[in-house]
């Protein structure tokens, strides 16, 4: 870790309660509390969300369909820990983002998109993210209130807070306005 | 003379929303400034939430004295001199180094984190209500300034000593927090208002501990307190000749 | 340290594939199918190169963006436009840090990105190398500036390059605000004391010429237009989106008693288009070319916050080491 480089953080925000986790971008942080705290402050910062994980980005394997497609299958391996717990992302139109599906339980990364391919085959991906479930760090239910709700309560970043039509009329009724400029 | 218990609520309510008004002033001049991108956006955020609860204890002083809310707040933020500020003296002080900023910001959230959570349970309906809000937002702040005061000082040795000149320096006037003014004893009788000295006693145990955690050593000088809210630095009144320059210019201007 | 956003040794992988004509040939019928290619998906370098380019320097703007803005927190006359200044300013940061995340999923590190900032190689666009000199600047620059940025971003939401995309569907939904706090600040000027009416009228006179030099250079002197809108980076030209601008704001302006600067503006009733005066282009290359009013001293700010911040980085790096090996 340099300077201003420090570790990436994939950023998932869960929208509302009937939404799944889905990746929004990331951030840059020195380690996970702190990951979390600025991707609160970079990524809810209008009232949409109501939990947040964080990821390394280096303990996210990713996998495109166009490279499984033309590349030779990494050798099958396992890292000797044992199986754990992956929790799963795909990106599934070509407009969309990473959603998580679900998890699977395996030794290597390979290994849990294999299982992921067969778990959660439908729809079909494009795109698959694998990242194992001990290294997300997540904003706790009882987080929410401190960490979400603050955003309700400033309505001046949502652009229907600004009188326009009203000032025109004004502006108009005041004789200080004409149409077209003409 | 005892004093009216309006007035004494009067008093308060300016206090609190003084604080806020000039730390959140601070807090804003570091945005573009920030040793890192995200501590831009992340401090932004502490002032506009900052902002947010003096607008809200400006406004129950507005509700109180029968005035307009906005027109009102904006008169006594922007058109008052730096003698009739409120604010302990703290919150005026230069932002100084980032050590400096964040120790001042995680004493003075902490504070106001212990003070809300009395706070939520005063015999006035609206303060109860607004602490409510605010301790939302707080809880928040401190979660922020604590895990910085933490890395700072278990950081570097140069965090660390930056860290410790901070806090010798902003011991004394922290204590200013506490200080009860004469007219406010009729609140803390009355249960409106926690009583300072309980809320100074928590504080040290929670400051104290975490600062031990991070590294650091809590002060124990007191010398050079200032007591009094009507009594301010020079550093007040350069803020205020910055803060009230546009408005100040057309006092009669709606913009 | 680069990232590695894929797993499989792709060095290996290539070797094996078919030759790059063919490549470009799918890579191009799946950008016109409307596709979106995604990190790891194979791309010519020169896609790379050019996205890279243009969405590092998106996010410098956004970042320097911040300070003629920041400049006037500490001066709002008000606090409702005190709160209002703070949380765009705010959103700026974000939305740099939305790009500088985009461009990294091709391959470029932050660390790179920030120190050609820093170092004064890296271009961002011209517009924050003019200053701020009054309140009524915020106004205009929202309204102005703002307003172009929106054009701008609407047309590259459907760009080809996924994270680019997404990252200006989130910037468009943030920014729409910004425009219009502008805009609702100068229609109350507008209705204001003298003094108010002048400072707005004054602000006009000094932006609306570098926010038409927003949009670049003309057609005819932007070679690399064709292969932008080729692979669907670019889908409308310079000129198409500063002739939306003028069409949306010049009637705006004048309808509500502001003149703009720009003897020549007229309305052209066969197009419908309002037809703008010639450009000072000179000035234009002064200040992409660092010889601006204010490029130094962007500059200079961020240099020293970045150098201030060293030891505060430096913490943070050795308390997560520290951390680590625990």
């Amino acid at each position: 870790m340099s300077d201003t480089q420090w570790p990436r953080f994939e950023v998932f925000k869960q929208d509302s309660h009937a939404d799944r986790h889905a990746g929004v971008g990331s951030v840059h942080a020195p380690d996970g509390e702190m990951a979390l705290l600025i991707a609160r402050d970079v990524f809810v910062r209008r009232p949409d969300c109501v939990s947040l994980w964080v990821a390394p980005a280096q303990r996210i394997s990713s996998f495109t369909v166009q490279q499984l497609a033309s590349a030779a299958p990494p050798l099958r391996g396992s890292h000797g820990r044992g199986p754990e717990s992956f929790e799963v992302f795909k990106k599934v139109h070509h407009k969309g983002v990473h959603t998580h599906v679900g998890q699977v339980t395996a030794e290597t990364p390979f290994d849990a998109l294999r299982a992921a391919c067969q778990d959660f085959a439908e729809p079909p991906a494009h795109v698959w993210w694998l990242v194992p479930s001990a290294s997300l760090v997540r904003s706790e239910p009882a987080d929410s209130d401190s960490f979400f709700e603050p955003a309700l309560h400033k309505p001046f970043r949502d652009q229907a807070f600004y009188r326009i039509q009203t000032l025109l009329r004004r502006l108009k009724k005041a004789g200080l306005a004409q149409k077209d400029g003409e | 003379m005892t004093p009216h218990p309006d007035q004494a609520l009067s008093d308060w309510l300016l206090a609190s929303a003084d604080d806020e008004m000039v730390l959140a002033h601070r807090d804003s001049e570091w945005t573009g400034h920030a040793p890192i991108l995200e501590e831009d956006i992340a401090f932004a955020n502490l002032a506009l939430d900052e902002m947010g609860h003096a607008s809200l204890w400006f406004g129950a002083l507005a509700e109180l004295r029968g005035e307009d809310r906005a027109e009102y707040t904006d008169r006594l933020v922007f058109f008052r001199s730096a003698q009739e500020f409120r604010n302990i003296q703290m919150v005026e002080l230069p932002r100084g180094d980032w050590a400096f900023s964040m120790v001042r910001q995680y004493l003075f959230d902490e504070a106001e984190l212990l003070r809300l959570a009395r706070l939520a349970h005063s015999q006035s309906e609206p303060i109860a209500q607004i602490a409510v809000k605010v301790q939302k937002e707080e809880i928040y702040h401190v979660r922020h300034t604590h895990a910085w005061i933490r890395r700072l000082g278990l950081g570097t040795e140069e965090s660390r000593q930056r860290c410790q000149a901070a806090l010798d320096e902003l011991w004394p006037f922290a204590q200013q927090l506490f200080s009860t003014e004469e007219g406010a004893k009729v609140l803390v009788r009355d249960g409106i208002v926690p009583d300072p000295t309980e809320v100074r006693l928590a504080w040290e145990g929670v400051v104290g501990k975490n600062l031990t955690e991070s590294g650091l050593m809590a002060p124990t000088a007191h010398e050079g307190v200032p007591l009094r809210r009507d009594e301010h630095t020079p550093h007040l009144t350069s803020l205020l000749a910055e803060m009230q320059s546009v408005a100040r210019t057309e006092p009669s201007a709606v913009w | 340290m680069r990232e590695q956003v894929a797993m499989g040794d792709a060095s290996t992988a290539q070797s094996s594939r078919p030759d790059e004509a063919v490549l470009l040939r799918q890579f191009e019928a799946r950008i016109a199918r409307g596709q979106k290619i995604e990190p790891g998906d194979w791309m010519p370098e020169e896609y790379r190169r050019q996205l890279i380019r243009m969405i590092s320097q998106h996010a410098h703007s956004e970042i320097v963006g911040m300070l003629p803005e920041g400049e006037w927190i500490t001066r709002a006359p008000n606090l409702r436009r005190k709160m209002i200044l703070l949380a765009k300013v705010q959103d700026e940061g974000g939305h740099g840090q939305y790009l500088y995340h985009a461009a990294e999923t091709l391959g470029v590190t932050r660390e790179e990105m920030i120190d050609g900032l820093l170092s004064g190689r890296a271009k961002y666009s011209s517009i924050f190398n003019y200053p701020s000199l009054t309140w009524a600047d915020m106004g205009t620059i929202g309204w102005f500036v703002d307003g172009a940025a929106i054009l701008n971003q609407t047309m590259l939401a459907k760009c080809s390059y996924g994270p680019y995309a997404r990252a200006m569907v989130r910037i468009c939904a943030e920014e729409s605000f910004h425009m219009k706090q502008g805009k609702e600040m100068i229609l109350l000027m507008s209705q204001g004391t003298p003094a108010q009416r002048a400072m707005v009228q004054d602000a006009i006179d000094r932006w609306w010429q570098p926010t038409l030099m927003m949009f670049g250079p003309h057609d005819k002197d932007s070679p690399n237009t064709p292969t932008l809108a080729r692979w669907g980076i670019k889908t409308k030209t310079n000129d198409e989106l500063r002739q939306t601008f003028v069409n949306q704001v010049a009637p705006e302006v004048l309808a509500i008693g502001f003149t703009l600067p720009d003897p020549h503006l007229h309305r052209d009733e066969a197009s419908g288009n309002w037809v703008y005066g010639p450009i000072d282009w000179d000035e234009f290359w002064r200040v992409v070319g660092g010889d601006g009013p204010c490029n130094r001293q962007r500059l200079a700010v961020r240099r020293k916050a970045h150098e201030d911040g060293r030891w505060v980085r430096a913490a943070l790096q050795a308390y997560a080491e520290r951390q680590a090996q625990s």
